[in-house]
């Protein structure tokens, strides 16, 4: 498989990332589906305890430090991030260094409600604050009774940072931090939708692998200027015929979080198949940020991160992967039945019969190994490609 | 009509008035295999067992509040399998009545358009019926705790529920023996409680098949319309028994368990497997309880329960250890 070069920037902005974390005067440990914006615009560090999860998943460490919080009774049925996290808490460090220390947390449950409760732990241990940005679950249609029950949580968040920071929200800051998020966002979806090219320049992996800056540094230059680059090197590939596999004669598409400890695996396993994962709903599930308006920007973020892919039903996210499907052009789905995200997992099964092309199911988890069978699930891609 | 429903913060008042039988749907004693082939083995076995009977029993709809991600993602689930369906937004975290208020509204407008009326004088009836059977409930549990009819009161007539626990409260005789204290969600098996007793233990619960289905702090106020009867509603069930589904400020739920405890011998979480809400509180209630030098036991189930003689075992080890 040819790899996107920019995987090499990745790695070093985001060692940027967590060394500027220890010296940041305010951080908070926050979710990935939480409005980041607004901690940017008050100089307030934001630490991602799932990033941190997805690296140590990468670096096939997650029974081992989920193994340090299930010695202190967390079961092994809890999500693997959380697991993988809280034993790092315990253990005192990680592959970098351990996460620094939080000032406070912010959990949004617009992904789901297990992140309320992993913070409500993690805020019983470091003894700081906690917000919970409360999100319903927007089954059907958005109303305006849901809209306004976020915005309120909005303005109230901003007050409790400006109690912790001592200092107060500056609008135009947070107008400008919107703007970079929204152009971030915007390049980033442009770079996965590079992938539409026949053959593809990219496969899902190239998405997974370079997907930190989206989630860690949506709202900074950083970010920004990372997903130039990485449309730079793409539209060249597209200019040159350089494609992400060989030989590409099936087009697929991921459903759900990857199997972190198993990317290269995977990747091998579908290129020697001669088919390419060209996108997933994974990292798409970042591109609808980009519909934040800068004129209301309080009540635009209300409205983007409450429809975020997750917090929708599954008549919704069937239409969704609809889409990608024809938009990307598959001949069929991979889905990830992960035991660690039920939310994303649960309605799999009724998603599948309502999908344009035919799909397969494997059962795994996204950083917890002990659950990865690799003979069966390699007979069940096996046999999903012959039949494809 | 029975509409069922699947968590104890359901405004089963609303169902009731509009002219329903609001009935909890629970695992059965039958295996789970139905329910399999729409939802994975990962889900706890209340939701599988209760996708079951939602299968295959009749039912008018099914009522769910946002409690945990599998309860969110089975409306969808019931929906799919042409079931009607409401999802009422409860709160996660507790404070903002105004937001619940008009989330009741628009339940009501939903009750209606299911074939139900919603009047002020049928809600206030409704939940003066409900106040004397949580009251009644109370009653009973103060004597001995009887887990057969706090399982069959959530699936029976209101009116009928009160005569029963009124029969059952004439029966009961106070339990004197040293209290264990059980915390979990459902157990929906009379049988299970009985080992407790059996030896030698007198039971406090911390339960939804228990103390969380009547346990309420009643607001002081009397309702003069349907506004304010569904704010009354709204506050009744922000003060009810804590749920680790919710968030509340201060560590709420930790601080009402460990009070819970205090008279208490011994705790045991009775927790269904996959149960995450519960999991995640679990070893740092464990060690707040020992602090405090509590015995504390976890009892993993799955239902439809096996093998009740592993969990007498465990039960009776720990009533040696007490002594």
């Amino acid at each position: 498989m040819r790899r996107l070069k920019i995987a090499e920037k990745m790695r070093n902005l985001m060692a940027g990332y967590y060394m500027l974390g220890h010296n940041a005067k305010v951080r908070a440990w926050v979710t990935s589906g939480a409005p980041v914006e607004i901690l940017y615009a008050m100089d307030v560090y934001p630490v991602y305890p799932e990033n941190h999860g997805a690296l140590i998943g990468a670096a096939k460490l997650g029974s081992h430090y989920s193994d340090f919080a299930e010695k202190r009774g967390f079961s092994r049925d809890l999500c693997s991030y959380a697991r993988c996290d809280i034993g790092c808490v315990f253990a005192g460090t990680s592959p970098v260094g351990g996460l620094p220390r939080p000032s406070f947390l912010f959990a949004c449950n617009n992904i789901c409600n297990t992140v309320v409760k992993w913070y409500e732990v993690l805020s019983r241990i470091f003894k700081v604050p906690l917000f919970v940005l409360d999100m319903p679950f927007i089954r059907k249609e958005l109303k305006d009774s849901h809209l306004r029950y976020v915005e309120d949580q909005l303005l109230d968040f901003i007050k409790f940072v400006e109690k912790i920071t001592g200092t107060q929200m500056d609008d135009s800051k947070l107008k400008e931090v919107g703007t970079k998020s929204v152009e971030a966002v915007k390049l980033y979806g442009e770079c996965l939708r590079m992938a539409k090219n026949k053959p593809s320049p990219m496969t899902c992996f190239d998405a997974f692998i370079n997907m930190a800056p989206i989630v860690c540094l949506r709202g900074t230059d950083y970010a920004v200027s990372f997903y130039k680059d990485m449309k730079e090197e793409l539209e060249d590939r597209v200019k040159n015929g350089i494609s992400a596999i060989e030989n590409e004669k099936f087009r697929l598409l991921w459903d759900n979080i990857p199997v972190w400890y198993r990317l290269r695996w995977f990747s091998e396993f579908f290129e020697s198949k001669n088919a390419c994962l060209v996108a997933d709903t994974y990292t798409n599930a970042w591109t609808g940020f980009s519909e934040i308006r800068s004129s209301d920007l309080i009540s635009s973020l209300a409205e983007v991160y409450t429809v975020s892919y997750l917090n929708i039903g599954i008549e919704r996210m069937a239409e969704i992967i609809n889409w990608l499907i024809e938009f990307y052009e598959v001949d069929g789905v991979v889905m990830h039945s992960n035991r660690s995200c039920k939310p994303y997992s649960f309605g799999q099964y009724e998603i599948q019969k309502k999908l344009s092309v035919p799909s397969v199911i494997i059962e795994a988890d996204m950083v917890d190994e002990r659950a990865f069978s690799e003979a069966q699930i390699a007979t069940r891609l096996e046999a999903f490609l012959e039949m494809l | 009509m029975k509409v069922g429903y699947f968590c104890t913060f359901t405004p089963k008042e609303l169902i009731h008035s509009a002219g329903f039988l609001p009935f909890r749907v629970f695992a059965t004693r039958k295996p789970i295999s139905l329910a399999s082939a729409y939802i994975q083995s990962y889900a706890c076995s209340q939701a599988r067992g209760a996708l079951e009977v939602a299968m295959s029993d009749e039912f008018h709809g099914f009522v769910f509040t946002r409690s945990c991600d599998t309860l969110m993602r089975l409306t969808d689930i019931l929906e799919f399998l042409g079931k009607r369906v409401y999802n009422i937004e409860f709160p996660t975290k507790i404070g903002n009545v105004d937001y619940y208020v008009q989330e009741l509204r628009d339940f009501c407008k939903a009750l209606e358009s299911w074939g139900g009326e919603i009047s002020f004088e049928r809600v206030m009836e409704s939940l003066e019926l409900y106040r004397e059977l949580e009251e009644k409930l109370t009653k009973l549990f103060e004597i001995c705790a009887d887990y057969e009819t706090a399982i069959k009161v959530q699936q029976t007539e209101v009116r009928d529920a009160i005569k029963l626990v009124e029969k059952k409260i004439a029966e009961a005789k106070k339990e004197n023996a040293p209290k264990i204290l059980l915390t979990g969600s459902v157990c929906p098996y009379p049988e299970i409680y009985e080992i407790f007793r059996n030896a030698g233990f007198a039971i406090k619960d911390d339960l939804c098949t228990g103390r969380r289905f009547f346990e309420f702090r009643r607001p002081n106020f009397e309702p003069h319309d349907l506004n304010s009867a569904l704010r009354f509603l709204a506050e009744k069930y922000f003060a009810k028994a804590p749920c680790p589904t919710k968030h509340y400020s201060n560590d709420y739920r930790f601080e009402y368990l460990l009070k819970l405890a205090e008279d208490c011998a011994a705790v045991v979480f009775l927790l269904v497997k996959f149960c995450e809400p519960h999991f995640f509180d679990f070893p740092q209630l464990k060690e707040k309880l020992e602090e405090m030098g509590k015995k504390v036991a976890l009892i993993e189930l799955e239902f439809p329960v096996a093998s009740t003689e592993q969990i007498r075992t465990r039960v009776e080890a720990l009533r040696e250890v007490i002594e």
